[in-house]
């Protein structure tokens, strides 16, 4: 039996050299030569600790750019850390790629007898397997054809077969469900969800969260080439959606301008009990319970909208007081108070904003506007904004 | 890391793949590789023979084809080793960058197929000289297969160290082809060490290439100086070009995908 750990990361940073200019290589080369650390100019990635245990199945998310397919490369050996320690154990099979390695004048037969070799197939081994493989691949009459006449979709298939012959310890992807049709998708998700029920072992990077969180227990967020968020992948996915909404947001300057005036002020928004102007997190079918206080300077009762927004500014869903016929309380000093109270929402998990208007007694003027963030937690892996009740079967109730 | 079955299979793979490369698309395929020395041995038999009326000094004791021949082709493989293996990490940057493999091996592919191709038209050649009535040794055959493998490791270790060090000088690969021609007319090829001036002849003796081609050419032909000492220079040279090429490809090799 190999060791549980199957590669541990300590420390690790990637920063590539300045290579544009011939002096730049010569001085890099002499770096290197005399064992000296090298002039760096990008830094990539830096002080990485991860650790992927057997059985495990992890996703890497993150924005273009964050690092995410330099720490495959680092984890498969592709490159080497400028920094820190890489140790990987069992055998290892990477798709940075698919159909990296096939060259296009050879047939599918010929590569297939290198990509083997690269994948560790012994010869016997791969003719063994190459019923297998051909199915799999469903190419047809074109494995001896040269690889330059197939189709795109050929060429990923006939590299996710062989991968998926090798069964490796740890299968190590890059953004490879991305490529070729639905149907192939479905086949080789279907492939890695039973990959992964025979205890194989997982390291997915995707920009689909609906991959990752199919495939993934957890998750490792990477943002600007360090680690921001690791954990149970549904926590991480959703706090890394919230994050992309709010960065898009704050891109279009979406904060809309409220003409401010203390006629009617919203002076404060209790959430659940909790006061301040902080985020607020909450269970997704919990009960959400605002209790919001407006300043009304003439003494006028106002009225109040409230509205769920999604932090992109989607709206979900807008009500007042005037629709529900409700009324404030006065609370004494010349201030009101109203209450609302949504005893099971059915928001899906992830980051919204509060929004409360003051608005004159008729609801006709917004004045003023108060919000704080709300960050719906849950483990479902529900599409869209909310949970819209249903159920299956044909039966009538 | 020592070699594996994978390193092995690996190793087999891109050999095949390099001889395959070559004659891809050609209609005669493998048997161009066995007409093409021979071909180039009835060049030199006109041109050299028939048209120079090249003759060699009685005291260097040989004809003058089988003499060119026991020199060139072993020439040849070593300087087609090194011309092809020079620019390989280039080539296969794709690959480096997307599959984890042992990088020498791609060094070790062109040398291999190299020697594999030019040892079998050497072969092919000397056959066709014995069967012309060429008095040529056969009992020399052992020594001079062992003179062709040190300079098949001497080739291996320049190998490695020019194709890394190419990476970071792009200039090696147009630059070597240039010096290996000198270098091609400063060995013992078309001439022997014994014609040279004789001021010449110490700075002669720096040059490994002369005690390689001697150690493969003197046993074949059955000429003086053939005692088992003329492989020490040849097994000193191959060794320190095996241990430097090592080191600096050690240096380098898990670089080469930040310059590539």
């Amino acid at each position: 039996m190999s060791p549980p750990v199957l590669a541990t990361m300590r420390g690790v940073s990637k920063a590539f050299p300045r290579v544009a200019r011939n002096t730049e290589r010569l001085r890099a080369l002499g770096a290197l030569l005399a064992g000296r650390p090298q002039v760096a100019a990008a830094t990539v990635l830096s002080d990485i600790d991860l650790e992927v245990v057997r059985g495990e199945s992890l996703g890497i998310i993150g924005r273009n750019g964050a690092g995410k397919s330099t720490l495959l490369k680092l984890l498969t050996g592709v490159l080497a850390p400028t920094t820190g320690r890489i140790e990987t154990h069992g055998s290892v099979a990477a798709l940075l790629e698919l159909g990296a390695g096939f060259h296009p004048e050879f047939t599918g037969s010929e590569n297939i007898a290198m990509a083997g070799a690269l994948l560790g197939f012994g010869p016997g081994e791969l003719a063994a397997r190459r019923d297998e493989i051909l199915s799999f691949a469903d190419i047809g009459r074109y494995i001896d054809e040269p690889v330059k006449h197939y189709s795109s979709g050929m060429v990923v298939r006939l590299g996710f077969a062989l991968v998926a012959a090798r069964r490796p310890d740890l299968l190590i992807t890059d953004e490879v469900l991305a490529v070729g049709d639905e149907a192939f998708q479905r086949k080789c998700i279907r492939w890695m969800e039973d990959y992964l029920a025979g205890g194989g072992t997982l390291l997915l990077v995707s920009h689909s969260m609906y991959h990752v969180q199919k495939l993934c227990r957890h998750a490792v967020w990477i943002d600007g080439g360090r680690i921001a968020a690791r954990g149970d992948v549904h926590e991480v996915t959703q706090a890394y959606l919230a994050f992309q909404e709010e960065r898009i947001a704050a891109d279009r300057g979406a904060a809309p301008a409220a003409p401010t005036t203390q006629e009617f002020r919203v002076a404060a928004m209790e959430i659940n009990g909790e006061s301040g102007e902080g985020a607020v997190s909450m269970q997704h079918g919990g009960a959400l319970r605002l209790r919001i206080r407006v300043e009304s300077a003439a003494g006028r009762v106002p009225t109040l909208a409230v509205g769920l927004v999604r932090a992109d500014g989607t709206p979900v869903y807008g009500v007042t007081s005037e629709m529900d016929g409700a009324r404030a309380e006065p609370d004494g000093e010349g201030a009101f108070r109203f209450t609302l109270t949504f005893d099971a929402l059915p928001l899906l998990p992830g980051s919204y904003c509060v929004r409360a208007h003051s608005q004159d007694p008729e609801a006709m003027r917004h004045f003023d506007t108060f919000e704080r963030v709300l960050l719906v937690r849950g483990r479902t892996r529900e599409l869209g904004l909310v949970h819209v009740p249903h159920r299956w079967g044909g039966d009538a109730p | 890391m020592l070699p594996d079955a994978r390193w092995f299979q690996l190793l087999r793979q891109f050999t095949v793949r390099d001889l395959r490369q070559r004659w891809l698309g050609s209609f005669s395929g493998g048997l161009w590789a066995l007409l093409q020395p021979l071909a180039m041995l009835a060049i030199y038999a006109v041109v050299f023979v028939e048209i120079l009326k090249a003759r060699l000094p009685e005291r260097v004791g040989s004809e003058f084809v089988p003499f060119l021949v026991c020199a060139l082709w072993p020439w040849t493989a070593f300087a087609e080793a090194l011309n092809r293996a020079v620019n390989v990490f280039p080539e296969h940057a794709g690959l480096l960058s997307k599959v984890p493999l042992p990088r020498e091996v791609l060094v070790l592919a062109p040398v291999c197929s190299a020697f594999l191709v030019h040892g079998i038209g050497f072969a092919a050649v000397l056959v066709v000289l014995a069967l012309v009535g060429q008095p040529l040794h056969p009992a020399g055959i052992p020594q001079a297969l062992a003179g062709f493998l040190l300079l098949f490791a001497f080739a291996t270790g320049l190998a490695l160290a020019l194709a890394s060090l190419q990476v970071f000088v792009r200039d090696l690969g147009q630059t070597l082809g240039q010096f290996l021609t000198l270098w091609f007319f400063l060995s013992p090829v078309f001439y022997a060490p014994e014609m040279l001036p004789p001021a010449l002849a110490p700075w002669f003796a720096l040059n490994p290439m002369a005690g390689f081609l001697d150690a493969i050419r003197a046993p074949l032909l059955g000429l003086p100086a053939t005692g088992v000492e003329t492989l020490l220079m040849p097994l000193l040279f191959a060794a320190a070009a095996l241990a430097a090429g090592r080191w600096i490809f050690r240096r380098l090799e898990r670089h080469l995908e930040d310059f590539l």
